[in-house]
């Protein structure tokens, strides 16, 4: 279990795996819903996660390997590309700054 | 947004389309990259290799179709083609009406993605693309602004 603290998130990253198609769709997403809260949100191939992300997103498929990436910085797996609840969950946090658990 | 007309090339779009089976409705929009010169025709391969690692199918009768890491050198221009299958295609257990294929070498097309998926997430909007018929009106539906 890993708690991400939504008032210090700075960089969201969408991994995927070549990071053209459903990560990219799901930043552009997440760009729109958090521009007011001033966070980057990049999406970037599985084996490129950049080393200052705050929060990494991930198809559920590829979390292992994003974890294995990303070392101690959050991963949140998600299962549906539209509407899912572990990422809408995580883009709450960040406009509430609140704290959550994922 | 960047110009719609050039990520979204005349000749890369069908609305009336036939495919018996995913594989099949993923190189009909990989041939429509193709005849639109955003890709070489080898991006194809990459796109049904991508497909069997991980499904592009993301709901509201939509799927994405796109390369694999590798195949990015095979891509020419960020562009995306719309192949519209009015009888449906069975996209892995999932009916598909709409396989959006996708080539990208920069971020050139995340912001129409974004839009795409805006419109799928109102059930209004999402039949009204799976329903478009032609240029004008994908073109149109595309465009719209957020109403924020």
């Amino acid at each position: 279990m890993t708690t991400i603290d939504g008032s210090t998130v700075r960089k969201l990253v969408v991994a995927c795996d070549a990071g053209m198609g459903s990560s990219a769709m799901l930043a552009g997403t997440l760009k729109k819903q958090l521009k007011k809260s001033g966070v980057e949100v990049v999406h970037s191939p599985v084996a490129e996660i950049p080393a200052d992300a705050d929060v990494v997103v991930t198809h559920k498929g590829l979390a292992e390997r994003a974890r294995g990436v990303a070392g101690d910085t959050p991963v949140v797996p998600f299962d549906l590309f539209l509407g899912d609840p572990a990422v809408a969950k995580v883009v709450k946090a960040i406009q509430d700054k609140a704290q959550i658990d994922v | 947004m960047s110009d719609l007309a050039t990520l979204l090339d005349e000749r890369a779009v069908r609305f009336e389309a036939r495919a018996a089976g995913r594989d099949k409705a993923i190189v009909l929009a990989g041939e429509a990259l193709v005849a639109a010169g955003a890709v070489d025709p080898g991006y194809v391969d990459t796109m049904l290799e991508r497909e069997r690692s991980v499904p592009t199918y993301i709901g509201e009768g939509v799927a994405i179709p796109h390369g694999t890491l590798a195949g990015k050198e095979l891509v020419h221009r960020d562009a995306l083609s719309f192949v519209r299958f009015p009888d449906g295609v069975d996209w892995g257990g999932q009916p598909a009406t709409i396989a959006i294929g996708i080539a990208a070498k920069g971020d050139g097309h995340v912001e129409l993605l974004a839009r795409i998926a805006e419109l799928l997430l109102d059930p209004g909007t999402a039949a009204a693309l799976r329903e478009v018929t032609n240029l004008e009106d994908l073109r149109a539906l595309l465009a719209e602004e957020d109403e924020e």
